[in-house]
């Protein structure tokens, strides 16, 4: 459970508890005890900053084992032709179960409109660093009840990339492609996908929340395979940087698909991080595509139904940015 | 459609190791029948066979026709492509793309002068090349794309071309059969991606971990087989359904601990062993990095029961026995 607890109370608790210990430092002043004092208020420090962004060692391993058995009954080989690795991406989720639950904080709401069967999950993609999906995929493997691997859509160039390609493929990722889409979803996976593209990203500050026009490949996706829509809204990922400029124009010159300038990149690698903004993930009503339509309609004829899931999103979204947490929302410890 | 029994096989490449599992699978099933196997190079006769006359021969001169003239068979089964690790990748390639794509012509050409009935091409999946928007599962008609960064393989997909734009041709005067296996491995073949799993001194790319699709050679040997009566014309792709990551098949053939390596070390690595002891050609550094996984239900669905009896795995754990 979390409350809307202000880290600004806890800044004020930890900075009297801290002048206290500093004065108890000075009554005894000598090279080794400064030493061990000065170690002493670095490891304070570092401890502070772990309580400020509480990341809990607790990691439940044996709920974690638990689901991924379950994972194991259905991939009994461990692994699938587009390189899903089921005892590495175990690893994974262990690693980053405290980014997803103390760090992220993230909340699901929605849940029940989960059934057990295969998607076309929809969601809005915001934070600069797609990290939307890589928390979607938790909850719907950690949260969501049977668990599953949620197949994410990721974008061309990453397969290019050395390690990240293969660490997102390991994970469940596979390459946003039409055939590949089909085919996991005729084998009873549900794919994920963000039909904003790189532009839903690739935002500046003054644009977050606003959604990006949606390509159209996922609608005749689902209407290919008749399968549900389940529309997805991620709200706090858009403050994971504190203000972002897109370089379009310099982005386009270096042939890069985004250039993010944020003031924070001036810290260096630190910089990149994306600051502990608590994240709610909405999970809305399912939509069916229309049974007299098939995926190689025209354009026109599918345009409408595209737009009724915008719209879906849209409103999940606004009601989402009306009962989230603020920014500095710390968890209750229980 | 169910073709009829052969009354005479020619195969051409005998000097391969499918080649000649094939001619002892072909021996077993047509007992009575003549198998004549030729190849320019020279044929280790380690193998005896009652019906079986081997040849030296070039496929490019007079006396390639006259043994379709004189040895009236009515099947050809053509796995005589040259591969990239029997020669220097480089150095070589001009009597590569005559062999592979001259004397396949000239193959195909005299098959329909002596009206042959059924040609089957042994081609390969490196025709589709491996690349990062590979999607996975790919259909025999799905771009053929392999040389687009390794001209080396122009002969490889060119062939492959040809055969295919020949058979389209012809289909009404004769049967045309083309097969694009995943990798074959085996004790008895000796080609790129057997000599790269077997190779323990070869590191596994720590950066990539693409899937691999493998077949057994007595399993493609059986396959070839079969399709004389049972496949009609067409191109096939030929693989299990079942994939291994490179890095487990390498760790499952080794049968030792594996090392891995960046592939930007390895790359120049590669390069420098290859012009000295390797003989690996550079384009298998793609199909270390990026997938190629075909799908090969197509051709199963003309046989009852399926050809292929090894797994991906089984295929590399025999690559372990003597």
């Amino acid at each position: 459970m979390y409350t809307e607890t202000f880290l600004g109370d806890r800044i004020i608790r930890e900075t009297e508890k801290s002048s206290n210990d500093s004065m108890f430092c000075k009554e005894h002043d000598s090279p080794l005890r400064n030493k061990q004092a000065k170690f002493g208020a670095i490891m304070e420090l570092v401890n502070k900053l772990r309580k400020l962004i509480p990341l809990s060692s607790d990691i439940p391993e044996e709920k974690i084992n638990d689901l991924f058995q379950e994972l194991f009954e259905r991939y009994p080989d461990g692994e699938d032709p587009w390189g899903l690795n089921l005892e590495k991406t175990q690893k994974v989720v262990e690693t980053l179960y405290p980014l997803y639950k103390d760090y992220f904080k993230v909340r699901l709401f929605g849940k029940e409109n989960v059934k057990n069967k295969p998607y076309i999950v929809v969601s809005n993609h915001s934070g600069q660093i797609a990290l939307d999906g890589l928390l979607i995929g938790l909850a719907f493997g950690l949260d969501i009840y049977p668990p599953r691997i949620l197949r994410g859509m990721i974008e061309r160039f990453v397969t290019n990339l050395p390690f990240v390609g293969t660490w997102t493929a390991e994970a469940g990722a596979v390459l946003g492609d039409r055939q590949n889409c089909l085919q996991l979803l005729k084998r009873g996976e549900s794919v994920l996908v963000f039909p904003e593209g790189v532009n839903g990203v690739a935002k500046s500050t003054p644009d977050y929340y606003k959604l990006q026009k949606f390509t159209k490949g996922f609608y005749r996706m689902a209407l290919s395979a008749q399968v549900e829509i389940l529309p997805v809204a991620v709200i706090g990922a858009e403050e994971t940087y504190p203000y972002v400029y897109q370089a379009k124009g310099v982005a386009k010159k270096l042939g890069l698909p985004a250039l993010p300038l944020s003031p924070s990149m001036l810290l260096g690698p630190l910089g990149f991080l994306p600051l502990p903004s608590p994240i709610d993930i909405h999970i809305g009503k399912p939509i069916t595509p229309p049974s007299d339509l098939h995926g190689e309609e025209q354009d026109r004829d599918i345009r409408e139904h595209i737009y009724q899931v915008e719209n879906q999103i849209k409103d999940m979204i606004e009601e989402g940015r009306k009962n989230r947490r603020p920014f500095w929302a710390v968890k209750k410890e229980t | 459609m169910k073709s009829p029994k052969p009354k005479s096989i020619l195969i051409i490449g005998m000097a391969g190791g499918l080649a000649k599992i094939t001619a002892h699978l072909l021996a077993k099933k047509y007992p009575t029948i003549p198998i004549l196997g030729v190849d320019p190079r020279p044929i280790k006769d380690d193998f005896h066979l009652d019906n079986l006359e081997l040849y030296q021969l070039p496929y490019t001169r007079g006396n390639f026709e006259k043994l379709f003239r004189d040895k009236k068979f009515d099947i050809v089964l053509h796995l005589g492509r040259m591969s990239h690790v029997s020669t220097n990748p480089g150095y070589n390639i001009r009597k590569r793309l005559n062999l592979n794509i001259m004397g396949t012509n000239r193959i195909l050409d005299l098959s329909l002068k002596f009206k042959i009935k059924k040609v089957i091409v042994l081609s390969t999946f490196h025709v589709y090349g491996a690349l990062p928007d590979n999607p996975t599962f790919l259909k025999e008609d799905s771009p053929l794309r392999g040389s687009f960064n390794y001209p080396e393989l122009r002969d490889v997909v060119e062939m492959d071309q040809m055969t295919t734009n020949w058979m389209w041709k012809h289909q009404n005067k004769i049967d045309v059969v083309v097969l694009r296996p995943c990798n074959i491995i085996g004790p008895q073949i000796k080609n790129v991606i057997t000599k790269y799993l077997t190779t323990s001194a070869i590191p596994t790319p720590m950066d990539f971990n693409p899937m691999f699709q493998f077949i057994h050679e007595y399993d493609m040997a059986n396959l070839i087989t079969e399709s004389i009566e049972k496949v009609p014309t067409g191109t096939f792709n030929v693989a299990n359904n079942d994939v291994l990551s490179i890095r487990e098949a390498k760790s499952i053939a080794t049968h030792s601990t594996q090392y891995s390596l960046p592939l930007f070390l390895v790359s120049p690595l590669a390069k420098a062993l290859n012009k000295t002891v390797l003989n690996l050609p550079e384009y298998i550094l793609d199909y270390i990095k990026f997938p190629c996984v075909i799908n090969g239900n197509q051709i199963l669905k003309h046989f009852s029961k399926n050809p292929i009896r090894y797994s991906s795995r089984e295929a590399c754990e025999l690559l372990t026995l003597d």
